[in-house]
């Protein structure tokens, strides 16, 4: 097992005859921030409730701590923290009750801790939970994992019902979490959030790990869309390096680009008279799409098409 | 303001067709059981002598809070009989109906965030309460037409087209009186519990206001008419056939309505009148457990449960004192609580009262033990609700074991059948020794033997409880068909005075067929040993098959 924190190993998970995963391979470190992004419905969730032993594999192992995710659940679960994606809180409890019995499951509860986090994240905890938004439920979960003292945080698309002060509060609060080198495995759709968050990135798709490394490794997810229109016709772009998907538009050309190459992209197109110059980070779907679309069509033509 | 009502027609449209199961439903049960039981008094009670009898019986105060004025003594038709004893319960079921039917289309709406999408489009800022308003309307007439209509059809001799028009009209409007008063509390509570809870909080009062009144000698009219329930009774359905109190609902149900759309108009979406007040900013030591939480979700359930117990067993121990009378002599009524025919063939005027208070109190133990296995089930099925609403992996998550966790919810479950139990009993006993005088009351009704026949059927109750368990953990998603088991125990217990209806190995099936019933015969405690046994073992394989399962989401 080694001294990952987390790893899995053909890890297959099957509801009936449709499955969910297959052959899932992952590892995270110690003092790593992981990020395991794809699509919705690609198999993350089903991923981190096997780790967490709530779901049985079918085939192949789940592991934390180098222990085992289903034998050992309860001793695992001491040392993680867990944020669901979607938070379901009782109705009738209020936000600060229900971050107390969630720490207190755990651990004696940081009274100083809690606070300086409900401050932070803008949450009323004398609130029901039922008057809460879904981006509020997250809160109260989020301020429950950050304050309780665990060794991993297993973080489930833990933004999605945030606005992007509150974004930039989490991604402060993993920031300590990770200095005080805690591990933190995330799952995501927002590359953006990744990008500025991970050290290592694996991404699943229709149930498999389709890459991990680091973002350096995988280039293709750092890529950026360029729109751009020039006085004079653009030509010979196709040969600088980190160029690819070159399209003609209404008035000018849209590509995309590596990241490190905008510099020598830039000075090239500065040649023809920039007018118009606009760039933005794809949707993960897009990168996706693009990315793997040569080997859809050629070996899954079941599969392929979404 | 202009416009404030456009688009109304195609929301009630919309409402309408939200409604075509539920509403159907609910329409065809209190119609169609309306219509069963009417033929039925005519059975029972065949000649004009026997209703005068039981009609006297009727005639004492805690029979009259319970039930209403008696109307039409002296010449007591079936009519008249059928309408006092079953008006105000039917007024009362159509009630419930008009509450949920009313908040699930205006606060309910609006809290689940469906009311902002209607009002977003070219919709008028009062449509949804009017059409909410208009729909009920609508079923409401559907149903009092159903009704007179189906009453009139069964051709019991006394009940005629007029009258049972009425009967149906009064239901109609009390129906939507309940109506009115859920649209006005949607307006005053900001969420769907809240406007739910005190709709049937003023349905309660009306009740005990007409009690009230009605308990009183000489009875209080004036006082049972603020009451609507009380006010449509005094139509004396069969008898008179009095119409104002038709006009005097029609005018009470304008009034609630009008106050209802002046809050609505103006109010912002979402909010309501009752501020929502704050609740704790830290939660209490007591929470802060697995089983703490267990105990908080379900303190509610169970004491509501247990007041319920207590006044259904303080409810048939006030009526303990007049038994022999309430039952009367009809041979139909003494073999439905379980009484042999060669038992009522030798009766005696001297051992009538003893024999039919034992008998009555072993039927309604039977009855009441399956009312208090309701909350029972209720605590045990409540992992698996926290279950598939994604709660339980909150907990789950944290550190707490599948055993642990499910534990605290079984133990509630098991101590709550000892509480509901006792609380019959008890309630029972207060009420027979406070109308009858310690000294008055039958020996098995005394609070010792209550309890023993009472505690009696507790392994019965851990059987169901064990089953419960084991579809929790071996069938997640097929465990609504506890609720099946369960009625299958009801039937088999209601038709238990009726031993020739069915083989004798179907009611083996439930485990209430294996208990003695004291005090006519003694406890049997090798059945009870066996019965706790099954359930233990119920039990044990439910946490077995609950530990080694993946959670069930949906």
């Amino acid at each position: 097992m080694g001294n990952f924190m987390l790893e899995t190993k053909d890890l297959t998970k099957r509801f009936g005859k449709f499955t969910a995963l297959d052959k899932v391979n992952l590892q995270v470190k110690e003092g790593e921030v992981f990020g395991f992004i794809g699509p919705n419905g690609a198999g993350k969730t089903t991923t981190i409730r096997c780790l967490l032993g709530i779901l049985q594999a079918t085939e192949g192992s789940a592991s934390v701590f180098g222990l085992d995710a289903w034998k050992d659940a309860v001793e695992i679960h001491k040392r993680i923290a867990y944020v669901p994606g979607d938070v379901n809180l009782w109705a009738n409890l209020t936000g600060g009750e229900v971050i107390d019995l969630f720490v207190s499951l755990r651990q004696k509860s940081d009274k100083e801790k809690r606070e300086k986090l409900i401050k932070k994240f803008e949450l009323d905890p004398s609130k029901k939970c039922r008057t809460y938004s879904k981006g509020n439920r997250q809160k109260v979960a989020l301020v429950a994992a950050f304050a309780s003292d665990a060794d991993l945080y297993i973080l489930d698309e833990p933004t999605s019902g945030l606005d992007p002060l509150m974004e930039q509060v989490f991604q402060e609060c993993v920031g300590e979490k990770k200095k005080e080198g805690k591990s933190i495995f995330l799952s995501s759709h927002i590359l953006l959030e990744v990008e500025k968050l991970c050290d290592r990135v694996g991404i699943i798709r229709e149930g498999s790990v389709a890459q991990t490394g680091t973002l350096d490794e995988l280039r293709f997810l750092t890529r950026i869309n360029m729109n751009i229109e020039t006085r004079e016709a653009i030509t010979g772009l196709e040969a600088v390096s980190g160029v690819s998907g070159i399209e003609k538009t209404v008035k000018g050309i849209a590509f995309q680009v590596e990241n490190e190459q905008i510099p020598e992209v830039v000075t090239f197109i500065s040649k023809f008279g920039v007018t118009r110059l606009e760039s933005k980070p794809p949707a993960l779907e897009e990168l996706f799409m693009k990315h793997y679309s040569n080997e859809n069509v050629s070996t899954t033509s079941a599969t392929g098409g979404e | 303001m202009r416009g404030n009502f456009t688009n109304t027609g195609k929301l009630v449209k919309f409402i309408l067709r939200r409604e075509r199961i539920i509403s159907t439903v609910w329409i065809l049960i209190i119609v169609l059981f309306s219509m069963v039981l009417a033929p039925g008094i005519n059975t029972m009670f065949p000649d004009i002598e026997t209703r005068n009898n039981f009609a006297a019986t009727l005639e004492n105060p805690i029979m009259i809070a319970m039930m209403g004025p008696v109307y039409g003594v002296g010449d007591y038709t079936a009519g008249a009989m059928y309408s006092g004893m079953m008006l105000l319960w039917i007024m009362m079921t159509a009630g419930i109906m008009n509450i949920f039917l009313v908040v699930r289309h205006t606060r309910a709406d609006e809290e689940k965030g469906r009311a902002e999408v209607v009002r977003s489009l070219p919709t008028g800022r009062l449509a949804n309460l009017n059409a909410a308003i208009i729909s009920a309307v609508i079923i409401n007439a559907v149903m009092a037409v159903l009704l007179g209509l189906g009453l009139a059809a069964t051709g019991v001799e006394s009940m005629d087209l007029g009258g049972s028009m009425l009967y149906g009209v009064l239901t109609g409007l009390a129906g939507l009186v309940f109506a009115a008063v859920a649209a006005l509390f949607s307006q005053l509570s900001s969420y769907k519990g809240g406007a739910t809870g005190l709709s049937f909080l003023t349905l309660g009062v009306f009740y005990m206001v007409r009690a009230a009144g009605d308990a009183q000698m000489p009875i209080n009219n004036a006082l049972s008419c603020i009451s609507p329930l009380g006010l449509a009774q005094r139509s004396e359905v069969y008898v008179q056939n009095y119409i104002y109190p038709v006009f005097i609902l029609i005018a009470i149900i304008a009034v609630i309505i009008i106050i209802a759309f002046k809050l609505n108009s103006i109010r912002d979406i979402d909010q309501g009148f009752i501020p929502a007040k704050p609740g704790r900013k830290e939660a209490k030591k007591s929470l802060l457990s697995s089983f703490g939480l267990s105990v908080r979700l379900l303190k509610t359930s169970i004491i509501v449960w247990f007041i319920v117990m207590f006044a259904l067993g303080a409810s048939y121990g006030s009526i303990l004192g007049e038994i022999d009378e309430f039952v009367g002599d009809s041979p139909e009524y003494l073999t439905v609580i379980g009484i042999p025919e060669e038992i009522v063939e030798k009766m005696t005027d001297a051992d009538k009262k003893e024999i039919i208070s034992k008998y009555f109190g072993v039927f309604i133990t039977s009855m009441m033990t399956l009312v208090g296995l309701i909350p029972v089930i209720i605590a045990a099925m409540k992992p698996r609700n926290e279950e598939k609403d994604n709660r339980a992996e909150h907990i789950l998550a944290r550190g707490i074991s599948r055993t642990k966790y499910l534990f605290g919810y079984v133990l509630i479950a098991y101590i709550s059948s000892i509480i509901m139990q006792c609380a019959t009993a008890v309630g029972l006993y207060l009420s027979a020794s406070s109308v009858a005088g310690e000294a008055g009351i039958p020996e098995s009704f005394m609070l010792g033997s209550l309890l023993k026949s009472y505690l009696s059927y507790l392994p019965a109750m851990w059987v169901i409880l064990g089953f419960t368990i084991l579809v929790i953990g071996l069938l997640p998603k097929a465990s609504g068909m506890i609720w099946g088991y369960y009625g299958f125990v009801c039937f088999m217990s209601f038709i238990g005075g009726f031993p020739d209806l069915l083989p004798a190995w179907v009611a083996k099936i439930s485990p209430m067929s294996y208990i003695a019933k004291v005090p006519l015969d003694d406890i049997n405690f090798t059945n009870l040993a066996l019965l706790t046994g099954l359930a233990a073992v119920l039990t044990a394989l439910g946490f077995f098959h609950y530990r080694k399962r993946d959670l069930v989401y949906h």
